[in-house]
């Protein structure tokens, strides 16, 4: 996972219908100041809505507050890195998992498919997902 | 990216083009649930979406609108989209919604292929 270079930004936005949408914005700033085409803007910020959704929903988060970290980071800055962090009681991401929830589950999926890198952590102390968005080359 | 859908309805002869601008979040969603279940109710077999306004749907957006299709098929019904973004058609992809919707690249194509 490439590190960040320069921070872009932290939010800190209540669990709540919509507060996904201030994290877009704040990333598709960033994204404007590194090149990242319309479509890839476009399929970071689904990324972005998915991993706060999943947050919110199943979360199940003490404070009620999901975390969103943005920086550059790549060779030059030429990459956009976003974590979302929640205090929640933890997942499990194994895909296996993610199918028996059905519908509502394929969130991460929809992550994985839209993202250049992506890594998740998730435990009883919270979830992680740290994604990477490059500006010039596909998924690694 | 606004958190507001707007959908306004065309009703035409055989087909209703249902149009929607801003986000397809739950209440995005549930907003074009109730006009298309209306339509269904006034007779409409034939729904199309134009979602050349939307950017950004969402996986409880999507759900919902898989309902859509399920309750369409449900009485005889087929229901299309068109004007998606790359994005858009990728998440439709992932979440299964092309199994049960036919995606056309424009309203001209949706509407020749499925009105008689």
């Amino acid at each position: 996972m490439a590190e960040a270079t320069e921070h872009g930004g932290a939010l800190t936005l209540p669990l709540l219908p919509d507060s996904e949408v201030e994290a877009v914005r704040a990333a598709g700033r960033l994204a404007g100041e590194i090149g990242l085409s319309a479509d890839k803007v476009d399929e970071m910020a689904h990324a972005i809505v998915e991993a706060c959704i999943n947050a919110r929903e199943h979360s199940g988060s003490r404070d009620g507050l999901v975390r969103i970290d943005i920086a550059k980071c790549g060779a030059g800055g030429a990459a956009i890195r976003i974590r979302v962090s929640d205090c929640g009681g933890g997942f499990d991401p194994a895909p296996a998992s993610r199918r028996a929830a059905g519908r509502r589950g394929r969130g991460l999926a929809m992550i994985e498919a839209l993202m250049d890198e992506i890594s998740v952590e998730s435990g009883p102390g919270g979830t992680n997902v740290l994604m990477v968005k490059y500006a010039g080359r596909s998924r690694s | 990216v606004t958190e507001s859908l707007n959908v306004r309805v065309d009703r035409r002869e055989g087909i209703a083009i249902v149009y929607t601008e801003g986000y397809i979040n739950n209440q995005g969603g549930e907003e074009i649930a109730r006009m298309s279940y209306e339509l269904l109710d006034s007779g409409y077999r034939m729904l199309l979406l134009n979602l050349a306004g939307t950017k950004i749907v969402n996986s409880i957006g999507i759900s919902i609108l898989i309902e859509i299709i399920e309750k369409t098929i449900e009485i005889g019904g087929k229901l299309g989209f068109c004007s998606l973004t790359p994005t858009i058609g990728k998440t439709f992809q992932i979440m299964g919604l092309t199994q049960y919707a036919a995606i056309y690249p424009d309203e001209q194509s949706a509407v020749a292929a499925m009105t008689p």
